[in-house]
This record gives C-alpha cells, sequence and structure tokens, in this order.
C-alpha cells in the first residue's frame, strides 16, 4: 500500500493548490515504528510530509467533529463508514468535505508484532505484502496476511463507501470471512464461563480511556465516565466499574460502530475491546439487517420506529 | 426457590405502566411487594446508565415497563 | 441491551421489559407476579454485578 503515498501528496497538494480545502487530514510517520501520526496538512510543505502504509489503523474521522471550513481527509473503507455516521449525526456536513479515498488491503497489528520479539523493533518496512522487521542484531520478514489487525483480517468493506477522488484502484472485497466467530464462540458458552470470559478479558484494563478517545464515535462534551451527579461509574479498577465501563461504552457504539478497531489498536493493554462492539454489530446485523456507515440515506434503526422491529423480549 | 426476598428495581412510564400500577393499587388488587418502584416520565427517558446503576448497587434484577 | 448483558455472563432473568397500558392493571399484577418468581428462582448469591469493597491486601 505505500504506493498510494505519492498519489495521496499529488492529491492533497492540487486540493489545496486549488482551493478546494483549508487543510487535509492524513498520516506522517511517528517517532517509532509502526506509529503513524495523525496529520492536519494546510501547506504544500506540510504534505510533504505524509504518508500511507500498513500503520495507518487510527481512524480520521475522529478528527473531524465539528470541525469548521473544508477539510480533504484520506478514507479507508472503515474511516469513510465513519465519515458516513459523522454526516448523519450532523457533525460535519457533507459539502465540507473532500474525501480523498483509499481502498484498503488491511493494517498490520502491533500488537502481534511486538509479541514476537523480545528486542526492541527500530525499524518495520513494508514491500507489498511482505513485512520486514528490524532491530539491532535481529531481521525478519513475515508475510502482511500473517499480522493483519483482527478487525483488518475480517473485513467486508475495505473500499471506501463515499469519496470524491480515489488514490488507487478499488481492491476486491474478502467474501468468505466468519466476520463474527469469536462472537459465536462466546455464545456458546453458560452464563458463568461468559462471566469469567469477560472478567479475564478486562482484567488488565487500567482506565485509561485511550479506547474513548482513538473512538471516533465518542464525542460527547461530557463522557459519562466523567460525570460525577449523578455518579454512574465508579473512577477506580475495581471489575464492576470496569465492566460498567465497557459495556456503557460499547452501547453507546450500537448500530453505529464500523469495527475499524482503532480501539484495539490504541490499547496500552492489548484487551480485545472489540468482543462488546461486535456482539451489537451482530444484534444489529441479525435483528435490524443492518450495518454502520454504508449509505448517507437511511437512518440508524436505533433511532427510527418500523411497525415490525422485533420485540420478543418484550412481554 | 429461594428463602430471600428480591429486590426488583422498576422503571415504569408514568403515563403507562405507573397508571396500571396505580389502577393496581385503587382496585386493591394483591401483588408481590419485591417491586421497588422509579417512576420515570416515559421511557424514552430509560437509558442503560440506569440499568447498570441499578444492579451496580444491589438490585436482584430490573424491569422497564412502558 | 439484554443480548450484550447475557453475553458477558449476567443470567437473563435479571433483565425484563414489558408494555402495559394504564388501564392493564391485572395485566400488571400478572406480569409483577411472574418476574417475582421468575426472579426468586435466580441464585441469590449470584449478583456477579454489585460491586464489593476492594480487597486490601
Amino acid at each position: 500500500m505505500t504506493d498510494y503515498t505519492d498519489k495521496i501528496k499529488e492529491i492533497a497538494k492540487r486540493v489545496l493548490a486549488e482551493g478546494k480545502v483549508d487543510m487535509v487530514i492524513g498520516f506522517r510517520a511517528g517517532t517509532v515504528p509502526m506509529m503513524n501520526q495523525p496529520h492536519y496538512a494546510a501547506s504544500a510543505e506540510a504534505v510533504e510530509e505524509m504518508i500511507w502504509d500498513s500503520n495507518c489503523g487510527l481512524n480520521l474521522a475522529n478528527y473531524l467533529t465539528d470541525k469548521k471550513g473544508k477539510i480533504g481527509i484520506i478514507a479507508k473503507g472503515c474511516d469513510s463508514r465513519n465519515i458516513v455516521t459523522h454526516v448523519i449525526e450532523n457533525k460535519i456536513k457533507r459539502d465540507q468535505l473532500y474525501i480523498i479515498g483509499v481502498p484498503c488491503t488491511g493494517m498490520i497489528d502491533h500488537h502481534k508484532i511486538n509479541a514476537m520479539f523480545d528486542k526492541e523493533i527500530l525499524k518495520v518496512e513494508e514491500s507489498g505484502d511482505q513485512i520486514t522487521i528490524s532491530g539491532s542484531g535481529f531481521s525478519e520478514t513475515v508475510s502482511k496476511q500473517d499480522l493483519l489487525a483482527e478487525n483488518c483480517a475480517v473485513c467486508t468493506h475495505r473500499n471506501p463507501v463515499e469519496y470524491d477522488e480515489l488514490a488507487g484502484e478499488l481492491v476486491d472485497e474478502q467474501a468468505d470471512v466468519d466476520q463474527y466467530a469469536s462472537v459465536s464462540k462466546v455464545e456458546a458458552m453458560t452464563a458463568d464461563e461468559k462471566w469469567d470470559y469477560f472478567d479475564d478479558l478486562l482484567s488488565t484494563c487500567i482506565r485509561c480511556y485511550a479506547c474513548r478517545n482513538a473512538c471516533p464515535l465518542c464525542y460527547c462534551p461530557t463522557c459519562f465516565v466523567d460525570e460525577s451527579r449523578p455518579q454512574w461509574v465508579g473512577k477506580s479498577q475495581d471489575p464492576t466499574d470496569v465492566r460498567t465501563f465497557h459495556l456503557l461504552r460499547a452501547y453507546h457504539c450500537a448500530g453505529r460502530c464500523t469495527d475499524c478497531g482503532a480501539c484495539e489498536r490504541v490499547c496500552p493493554m492489548g484487551i480485545k475491546i472489540r468482543e462488546f462492539t461486535k456482539k451489537l454489530n451482530k444484534d444489529c446485523k441479525e435483528l435490524y439487517g443492518w450495518e454502520a456507515g454504508l449509505s448517507l440515506d437511511q437512518r440508524p434503526p436505533l433511532d427510527t420506529f418500523k411497525a415490525d422491529d422485533p420485540e420478543e423480549f418484550i412481554k | 426457590m429461594s428463602e430471600t426476598e428480591p429486590k426488583i428495581l422498576s422503571f415504569l412510564c408514568s403515563w403507562c405502566s405507573y397508571g396500571a400500577a396505580d389502577l393496581a393499587g385503587v382496585s386493591r388488587m394483591e401483588y408481590p411487594p419485591n417491586i421497588r418502584v422509579i417512576r420515570i416520565p416515559c421511557t424514552g427517558r430509560m437509558s442503560p446508565k440506569f440499568i447498570l446503576a441499578g444492579l451496580r448497587q444491589g438490585a436482584d434484577a430490573v424491569w422497564v415497563s412502558g | 441491551m439484554k443480548n450484550l448483558l447475557e453475553h458477558t455472563g449476567i443470567e437473563p432473568g435479571r433483565l425484563h421489559f414489558s408494555w402495559i397500558s394504564s388501564a392493564e392493571s391485572t395485566k400488571f399484577v400478572d406480569v409483577v407476579t411472574k418476574i417475582t418468581d421468575e426472579v426468586k428462582t435466580l441464585d441469590p448469591a449470584n449478583k456477579k454485578y454489585v460491586k464489593t469493597e476492594p480487597k486490601v491486601d
């Protein structure tokens, strides 16, 4: 995917020069390997810093909330779906945006790579579908397919759904992946096993709220975790409080989550946060036939009423 | 069946179930005393926060009724 | 709501929803009785979600 970089730069410079946008939101290299930073480029010099590779997993739609002026944004499949969600939720206007679509072949998971080596990784290079990871005294080349982030491995919307211009040819969508394999596994457990599974899953959570901050859906002016009158959820690392936080965060994303994986990517403890949102995504798909962010004209299921909405759970 | 009496936290819509509860009372009907009623202006006021807060603070079950 | 709570291991009988009109006092009594009976069958010691005092080592 590195070959998109030149094309992205070219488009970004052009739209800036033509005055179509005031700035372009993209990525630049981070200070450590695999940690690309979001980058606001408002001049041709700033555009030069832009890059595109398999570490651009953060969701750039997160940076659009309530922005003024005309903005160019680089969007993968998941970003574009979140941009659609933002437009539907009136967080930005479609005509403020110039979307540069990037067909994506998946992002790599830095948790996986870090777990492979004991030593510090100094360089991660990409060529085609091979990733070369090196540090002092070691170097290894691995197929990108083996390093894909879990959400990318089961992604079925790799091409942007909404764009003004493409930075590359559309890619084939993955067809025969089971998006909800992990959910089905948990569904088969008994109530006690489920409880223990999630206890174990969340036991390392340090309540840093990185997942919330990276999430393009979490834009409430005051998050429920910061409210103190009434205080809905304790601020400690008590297992009940941790679980309350994760459950409520997941509910806020119900019918909106695009499974971009930003929450998991930024989690310093490597918690599989998607286990919660994924279950709700699955329910939304099964109950309402809905996947978030695919169309600008449809209202999400949880803010509309239809006479045939499922109601088996109501007595 | 357990010996202890469970506490069921009930969120009743002011216009529907709360009215029904009122009518049940006026009509001198009998029902189990295990529910603890919170009247909400409409079930639209309901939030997952309420349910989790209730369970967290010791309710045996939560009942939402519109 | 209910689905995810169950998914994470809270017994299904701990959350109920219903629709009762203000004229349906008999249905109200019915539902209260049913729910109470159902909750009584659950193990009271199994209230996993209750916040407990933190353990001090």
